[in-house]
């Protein structure tokens, strides 16, 4: 089993740091702070920390900050960032209004 | 459904060149690129490029850029721009918004050559507006004609916070400093010197501590650091800027193969979460490839070379050409391509710190952490010698895979020998005749053209030229050095222009004798460069 | 991790919302739980792939009590007790629809919630949009029930998951259960592919894994597993708050506390398409729901999509879930096959099996969802 599987592994007290007031994910407004209670909370997996406090999932989908909560919730954790994988990749990779998604044009070459 | 026999996704260096082995060899090709332009990076590259004469060295990005798509559209590739591909879907099913509708397409193979994008980092204040990516910088000013600021901090000295530092400078922009909270320079030393001679200074160890300002961006702190990157209290400083510019690295694109189900990997050395390819670039998903920086983040050069290989290996899938013919093909290729992963600067080497070139020559310390060569030890390399009349000073001191120098003297003065990664030497058998093809051909702006003997008191130091305005003959300033300190007066003899020199002006100015080996760059009396 | 003992009075097989509220209720009365959850997330399943409804209506009325039980005994105070804001919305269900079709099913559905003492009543399209007045011309009939709402499935499933693990409740995910096993006749072990666990009574709610796991005991629930597919929009200023749904079943939804739509719905193709191992949406799907939307709600129209997904959800044959215990093994119980429809009411599953757990009986009566109900149609 390894340290994220175990979730009644003991991190300590959430100690308060200078920085925690600093936002993370900017699309969201998730701070540092959040997130690193959230890990203290239990959320030790990056698509925990997502479902719980919607970091990453803002119009940017998490471009900018994936590896920012990624490093936070690494050192958190005590394990490599390498270790937690990446959350699930959605379509649309890019934001699209409903109108144009909701319709298939029928031509059947890209240059018509 | 319309059915291609390849889609590849990303107009980029690796993607064209992708598409362009594939339809060369019969493939029914499209490109879909979600840009209004195509070529990706390359046309935000207005410097010259590194490698030798098969990387296309010495050709200015966008110039390349310009060759591929020439050669693309040659090839007969149907590049669609404005085509916004939102999904990679079972079954190869590709998915692209188009204008106001989307489209449904398929193809027999894919390639995945969707690029990266940039890396942010924390500190106090980073929200603000005018806080932005260097990528986004060169955006602004390279695509869009928009100066992103009037004065810039810059943090990060890898090639691309060193490439886009001069060329904020370039832009008219004030550097007003770079900063690195690593203990020496990442980039390449050459891309350090051009930045340094123009006296932007370089603060190694340090990263920035707050930037400043009510609703943007009006200043910034930084503060040293120690082996453990936290800050050193009482070593504080401040700069008023409007923007800061982050050069912290790059990530992936990967999200769409990702969705694909191709296997991933978490892999720091690429930069993140990459596709695990095999040699040719294909991905767990038979048929499915990737190439370029979302397969690992590189650089232009070799991202072309991984395109071509990944064309050619999607042309072997499709039955377009036998295993044998992709084995000729991608030998060379993978020979070119190790050529561009040697030196000093080689996978392997990061994060090492290496102590002497493959020479034998010590490596500069300063350069590494102050952006330039000190004087007394710039005469160490074996670019650089003193004789009699016109000769080329090549300030070249690290094992980069580059030799257009070499190429450039049709009179063979300039040796780099078989290995790329040697350091040019120059050799005295041969008489210079100050052409300056060197000069401009040299993609580090290393090379100088010295006459020690112009007259009785005065030398001449031949000097790249890549800023407007151009001074006139005659112009008189001041000539800095190294460092970007004012060593002495200068005067403008000469500033020469050739199609050859491909907008590279070589700017000849007149300096006492003594600051013939100091003087490496002009401020005209009036300029705001190297302010 | 060794010095920690694999034995507890009650092992839960499944780290759904189901799983971990019953976890949360077992552990506030003192009993000791462990959960095993075979992907490596808490939640992975259903708990995060739904639209978030607590309804009442709709409901068969079967499972009817125990929607009409939590609504009333627990969800009010739900955010406050789990410490997490679990985005209860109780502002009303509107069941749309368009046509006289549409007005006969509606009929039906809330004449049978009226029998069982529901509040649900018929409304014509004018008083639909008094309601909601973003709806769309084209609806001419809603059922209407007032005490229907919504919530956030996944601030729900990890705020139980989170006040259980704060009570003592142990949580090991990326442990597939493979087994079950006896001991003399009464359920004992529970078997991974790396540890044995061993528990006094076993709990299994592990969604489509369900069938499989109880498979290793010689008991059979009836269930497939059948795809849904929503979208997100970005955040939009607030609009309305009921929660929808349609006749027609070709989406339903809301808008959340953020501000984005979560609409769920479908292309018709759902039943055919491929498991290639992971939810992964379909390409057909989404523009699909989007059309659907569009015509309910043309503001929308320049809303964005933000993303997509899709799970499998645990139909039953007969449409509404099993749950309580399994007589033929002494000591375990099912949680299961609850068919699309089980968020809303997994904090009363949660609360009456740990009842049930502990002292063997039930305030809303179970047995008409027992695991042995099916029978053959003649």
């Amino acid at each position: 089993m390894n340290q994220v599987n175990d979730r009644s592994r003991d991190l300590g007290p959430m100690v308060p740091q200078p920085d925690d007031d600093r936002i993370i994910c900017r699309c969201e407004e998730i701070t540092k702070g959040e997130i690193r209670q959230a890990v203290h909370d239990g959320m030790f997996t990056l698509t925990e920390i997502r479902r719980y406090l919607r970091t990453g999932m803002g119009l940017c989908q998490g471009q900018t900050c994936a590896k920012l909560v990624k490093g936070i919730v690494a050192r958190e954790l005590g394990v490599s960032p390498a270790e937690l994988e990446p959350a699930t990749s959605r379509a649309p990779v890019r934001p699209i209004e409903m109108r144009v998604f909701a319709k298939e044009g029928k031509g059947d070459g890209a240059d018509e | 459904m319309k059915r291609y026999d390849l889609i590849v996704i990303g107009a980029g260096p690796s993607g064209l060149s992708a598409a362009i082995e594939a339809a060369k060899r019969g493939l029914h090709v499209a490109v879909f690129d979600e840009n209004g332009k195509p070529g990706g990076q390359l046309f935000k590259q207005i410097h010259k490029f590194f490698g030798s004469r098969e990387h296309k060295a010495k050709l200015r990005g966008f110039t390349i850029g310009r060759q591929l798509l020439a050669e693309a559209d040659a090839a007969g590739v149907e590049v669609v721009l404005n085509a916004v591909v939102i999904g990679l879907y079972l079954d190869k099913e590709v998915v692209v918004r188009l204008g106001d509708e989307i489209r449904h397409y398929k193809a027999d193979a894919i390639i995945a050559a969707t690029g990266a994008s940039e890396n942010m980092v924390t500190f106090e204040g980073w929200t603000l507006p005018g806080v932005i990516g260097a990528g986004a910088a060169q955006t602004m000013m390279n695509l869009h004609g928009v100066r992103p600021g009037r004065r810039i901090l810059m943090l990060g000295s890898g090639n691309v916070g060193l490439v886009v530092s001069f060329q904020l400078l370039q832009c008219g922009c004030e550097v007003a400093a770079l900063v690195d909270a690593a203990p020496r320079i990442g980039g390449y030393g050459v891309h350090a010197a051009k930045v340094a001679r123009t006296g932007v200074p370089f603060y190694l160890s340090h990263t920035i501590v707050k930037a400043e300002g009510e609703d943007h961006v009006t200043g910034v702190t930084i503060a040293r650091v120690d082996e453990k990157f936290q800050f050193i209290p009482g070593t504080e400083k401040h700069f008023d800027v409007d923007t800061i510019c982050l050069a912290v690295g790059l990530s992936p694109m990967s999200q769409l193969l990702k969705m694909a189900g191709c296997r991933m990997e978490d892999n720091p050395k690429k930069g993140g979460q990459v596709p695990i390819c095999d040699s040719y670039g294909e991905t767990s998903v038979p048929g499915i490839f990737a190439a370029g920086d979302v397969s690992g983040i590189e650089e232009a050069s070799s991202a072309m070379i991984e395109g071509r290989i990944a064309g050619a290996a999607a042309a072997c899938r499709l039955g377009f050409i036998t295993r044998e013919e992709l084995e000729e093909a991608s030998s060379a290729y993978r020979a070119s391509l190790s050529q561009l992963r040697q030196g000093m600067f080689a996978p392997e080497n990061r994060g090492k710190l290496l102590e002497k070139t493959e020479e034998g020559v010590d490596i500069s310390m300063n350069l590494l952490q102050k952006g330039y060569l000190l004087d007394e030890e710039v005469e160490k390399y074996p670019g650089v010698t003193r004789r009699k009349g016109i000769h080329p000073v090549i300030e070249c001191s690290q094992n980069i895979p580059c030799n257009p120098c070499q190429d450039a003297c049709a009179k063979g003065c300039i040796q780099v020998g078989k290995k790329i990664t040697s350091l040019p030497v120059v050799d005295g058998e041969h008489p210079c005749i100050g052409c300056g093809m060197c000069v401009a051909s040299c993609s580090g702006q290393a090379i100088f053209l010295l006459n020690e003997d112009y007259d009785e008191t005065s030398a001449t130091v031949t000097l790249p030229w890549e800023f407007l305005p151009v001074p006139e003959k005659g112009a008189r300033g001041t000539a800095l050095g190294r460092n970007g300190e004012p060593v002495c007066e200068a005067e403008v003899l000469e500033v020469k222009t050739a199609k050859a020199f491909d907008q590279t002006r070589l700017l000849t100015m007149r300096v006492p004798k003594e600051y013939a080996m100091k003087a490496r760059f002009f401020r005209a009396a009036e300029s705001g460069v190297g302010a | 991790m060794e010095l920690m003992s694999n034995c507890a009075e009650v092992i839960i097989v499944g780290g759904g919302v189901i799983g971990c509220a019953t976890a949360y209720y077992l552990a506030k009365a003192g009993t000791s739980v462990i959960v095993l959850e075979g992907s490596d997330h808490i939640g992975n399943g259903g708990s995060s792939r739904n639209g978030g409804g607590v309804r009442q209506s709709g409901r068969d009325p079967r499972e009817l009590p125990l929607a009409m039980y939590g609504i009333r005994n627990l969800w009010p105070h739900l955010s406050e007790e789990l410490e997490t804001d679990c985005e209860y919305h109780q502002d009303g269900n509107l069941r749309l629809g368009k046509t006289e079709k549409h007005r006969e099913i509606l009929e039906g559905l809330a004449d049978r919630a009226r029998a069982c003492g529901l509040d649900v009543r018929m409304i014509d399209g004018d008083e639909v949009r008094r309601i909601n007045p973003y709806l769309s011309h084209e609806v001419t009939v809603a059922s209407w029930c007032p005490t229907d709402g919504h919530a956030n499935p996944l601030t729900t499933t990890l705020g139980f998951y989170k006040m259980a693990r704060r009570l003592g409740a142990r949580f090991i995910t990326g442990e597939p259960v493979q087994e079950l096993r006896t001991v003399k006749g009464k359920i004992r072990k529970v078997i991974t592919p790396n540890h044995v666990y061993e528990g006094e009574q076993v709990l299994v709610a592990a969604g489509l894994h369900s069938r499989e796991i109880f498979g290793t005991v010689g008991i059979d629930v009836p269930m497939d597993g059948s795809l849904l597919e929503a979208l997100v929009t970005e955040a939009e200023p607030p609009m309305f708050d009921q929660m929808l749904g349609t006749a027609d079943a070709d989406f339903y939804g809301h808008q959340t506390k953020h501000g984005s739509f979560v609409f769920g719905g479908s292309s018709g193709l759902e039943p055919f398409y491929k498991d290639n191992g992971t939810p992964v949406t379909s390409s057909r799907t989404a523009p699909c729901i989007c059309r659907g939307i569009m015509k309910y709600f043309p503001d929308l129209a320049d809303a964005k999509i933000v993303r997509t997904w899709a799970g499998w959800s645990d139909r039953s044959a007969d449409g509404v879930p099993v749950l309580g215990a399994v007589d033929e093994i002494p000591g375990l119980y099912a949680a299961c096959a609850f068919t699309g429809h089980g968020f809303g009411i997994s904090p009363a599953v949660g609360d009456q099996l740990a009842k049930l757990i502990r002292t063997g009986s039930t305030d809303v009566d179970l047995s008409p969802l027992r695991y042995d109900r099916f029978h053959a149609k003649i």
